[in-house]
């Protein structure tokens, strides 16, 4: 079976932020970003029932060629308000000099357990041969914030 | 009638990929400015003319920024391939 991934919140995550269990503001460096597999690499489905790290396993992209496993520290925007919109984004991420196809990446955070905040979906196979790869973060506003709470 | 609206969302987050070379100034200026200035698609149509002005420049500025970063990161990695006694290794860098 294919790997399905789904972006989205998980729920757990949501009732983690009413727990006052994640601390977005700047500098806390506690966020990472893990890349999964290929799609037809892997077998496991990620949407909003993941909850934590550890159950991206064998689906998360292997340490070789640019990438090393448990991903890359994110850097965190303080959250800010926009109209009546709280949001928080992150800093654009980089692998550089990698070679290697994703489908994903999964937002967690070490300073909680390795709890899941964010399901990422690349909308199919992302590949780079010998290069850089980039994740940009949309627009921090209230239409488009990476994680918004309206 | 009452309602209400909102939630917890989430947003789109997009990738790029080169492949056999890295990011150039110009990409990456792209992706820098996109990532600061979002211009909606309802607004005024004065206002939007105006941010797609402020967008242009603002890339203008930063490819030039970066270009100037890149020579100058270019002419620290000449000083140590020299200092370590490779100075054949400079015409890598050459553009």
């Amino acid at each position: 079976m294919a790997l399905s991934i789904t972006t989205a919140m998980p729920t757990s995550f949501k009732v983690e932020l009413m727990k006052g269990l994640h601390n977005f503001t700047g500098a806390s460096n506690r966020f990472k970003m893990a890349l999964f597999k290929a799609t037809a690499s892997g077998s496991g489905t990620f949407g909003a029932a993941t909850t934590n790290y550890s159950q991206m396993g064998s689906d998360e992209l292997p340490s070789a060629t640019g990438y090393t496993q448990q991903g890359k520290l994110l850097t965190s925007v303080t959250p800010v308000a926009d109209g009546t919109t709280a949001l928080t984004t992150f800093s654009a991420l980089t692998w550089s000099s990698s070679s290697f196809t994703t489908s994903g990446a999964l937002i967690y955070d070490t300073g909680d357990s390795n709890s899941a905040c964010a399901v990422l979906s690349f909308g199919g196979d992302q590949t780079v041969s010998s290069g850089d790869f980039q994740i940009q973060f949309p627009t921090a506003n209230a239409s488009s914030a990476i994680i918004r709470i309206a | 009638m009452m309602s209400t609206v909102g939630g917890v969302q989430i947003g789109i987050a997009t990738t790029s990929a080169v492949s056999g070379r890295g990011f150039t100034p110009e990409e990456l200026a792209e992706h820098a400015v996109n990532e600061v200035i979002s211009i909606g698609n309802n607004s005024h149509p004065v206002i939007q003319a105006q941010a797609e002005a402020f967008r242009d420049d603002i890339r203008a500025v930063m490819i030039n920024y970066l270009r100037q970063a890149v020579a100058s990161n270019n002419t620290t990695l000449i000083n140590r391939f020299r200092d370590a006694g490779h100075p054949e290794l400079v015409k890598l860098l050459e553009v």
